[in-house]
């Protein structure tokens, strides 16, 4: 899964295809997306304080995948991702904006959202109609997922189903 | 090496206000029985959905799915004369259970036209890419299919030695020899090097 996702948004920057927009909340201006494979020097600046995690101490265990504005290096979101093959799903284990994009003051908009179709899109190219997107939340966080992702909850863990994927590959990735 | 279990909260763990808001999201790690139950419940529920998916969803997650096996295909940058124009068009109509004659109609040309750019016995036209990004619903940009023909058609020029014989006759430029090398191999003049 890795390597060679990490150049289709290089191919897609040749042909000026962007597929993923933030929105800067201050100016509501939308701003188009990269989501690539992190890389070993990404490492240094993932830092717990501007990202929640150490997320060197993720690396080798799941697929690391950074989100940033087009052009600019700056890391906006990190996301931790698992690949189920038996069960031709992918499983969404950590997730995180940067800090100043949290919170009633945050900077730009849709940057989860953006990260969490993005999984979609991965599932979705390599398991096709089988395709599966899953979490395992704390209990206290299950209505607030189903709420706003429309995912399903059932035997420990949630899903996005069929519906729920085209719903955020519609709201997210085809802008 | 630490353990990603370092990251993992207890189910009912304190929740933060990042995570409410959806910016941070910590994922919990199942004991082995959770485990086993889940992808029980996980395979039960995705045979329902699967049975009750509308045919708009299913065209999406297969529209998705081929726009991702062209986007890695193309990320790589090397010809594979397998990943043609016409083998993604086959995966494309196949995926989608269309009947030729009815996909044809769907885009405006005749059965006959298809097999032939299916089967990379012509070059599809300049409307073609956008004929199949509006019947894509936008999802696989004409851009992608171009860029397959693209391809194909740099590595003809590139590698075809027999157009260059062929060519040889046209050219007459009193400044360099044109030559070609035993075994049909350009000596680099008649390829621009």
């Amino acid at each position: 899964m890795r390597g060679v996702k990490g150049k289709v948004y290089r191919f897609c920057k040749e042909f000026n295809i962007f597929v993923m927009e933030i929105l800067e909340v201050r100016s509501g201006l939308r701003k188009p997306v990269v989501v690539e494979v992190v890389e070993e020097k990404d490492f240094k600046i993932l830092t717990k304080r501007r990202y929640s995690f150490r997320w060197k101490s993720l690396k080798g265990q799941a697929d690391i995948y950074k989100l940033h504005i087009e052009e600019e290096a700056d890391i906006l979101g990190v996301m931790g991702l698992i690949d189920v093959p038996e069960e031709r799903r992918i499983e969404i284990k950590l997730l995180a904006n940067s800090r100043e994009n949290q919170g009633r003051n945050k900077l730009y908009d849709r940057v989860a959202g953006c990260l969490i179709a993005y999984a979609c899109y991965l599932a979705t190219t390599k398991y096709q109609g089988d395709a599966g997107v899953s979490l395992a939340p704390k209990t206290n966080l299950i209505k607030h997922y189903m709420q706003k992702y429309q995912m399903s909850y059932r035997g420990w863990q949630m899903f996005l189903n069929r519906e729920a994927m085209d719903y955020l590959l519609d709201k997210y990735f085809y802008v | 090496m630490i353990n990603i279990f370092m990251f993992n909260r207890k189910l009912n763990g304190k929740v933060t206000q990042a995570e409410l808001d959806g910016d941070v999201f910590i994922g919990v790690e199942l004991t082995p029985a959770q485990k086993k139950e889940a992808a029980r419940c996980y395979a039960e529920a995705m045979k329902k959905d699967k049975e009750e998916m509308t045919e708009k969803v299913r065209a999406t997650l297969i529209h998705t799915h081929i726009r991702g096996r062209i986007d890695s295909y193309l990320a790589t940058k090397k010809y594979d004369p397998a990943m043609s124009f016409g083998y993604f068009l086959k995966e494309y109509i196949d995926k989608l259970e269309l009947k030729r004659k009815d996909f044809a109609a769907q885009i405006g040309i005749d059965e006959t036209q298809l097999s032939q750019l299916i089967n990379g016995h012509r070059l599809p036209p300049d409307y073609m890419p956008i004929r199949l990004e509006i019947h894509s619903n936008n999802r696989i940009p004409a851009g992608h299919w171009y860029k397959l023909v693209t391809m194909e058609k740099e590595h003809y020029i590139k590698t075809d030695m027999e157009i260059r014989k062929k060519q040889r006759k046209y050219v007459h430029n009193p400044l360099y020899p044109q030559t070609v090398r035993a075994g049909g191999k350009s000596n680099g003049v008649l390829d621009g090097r």
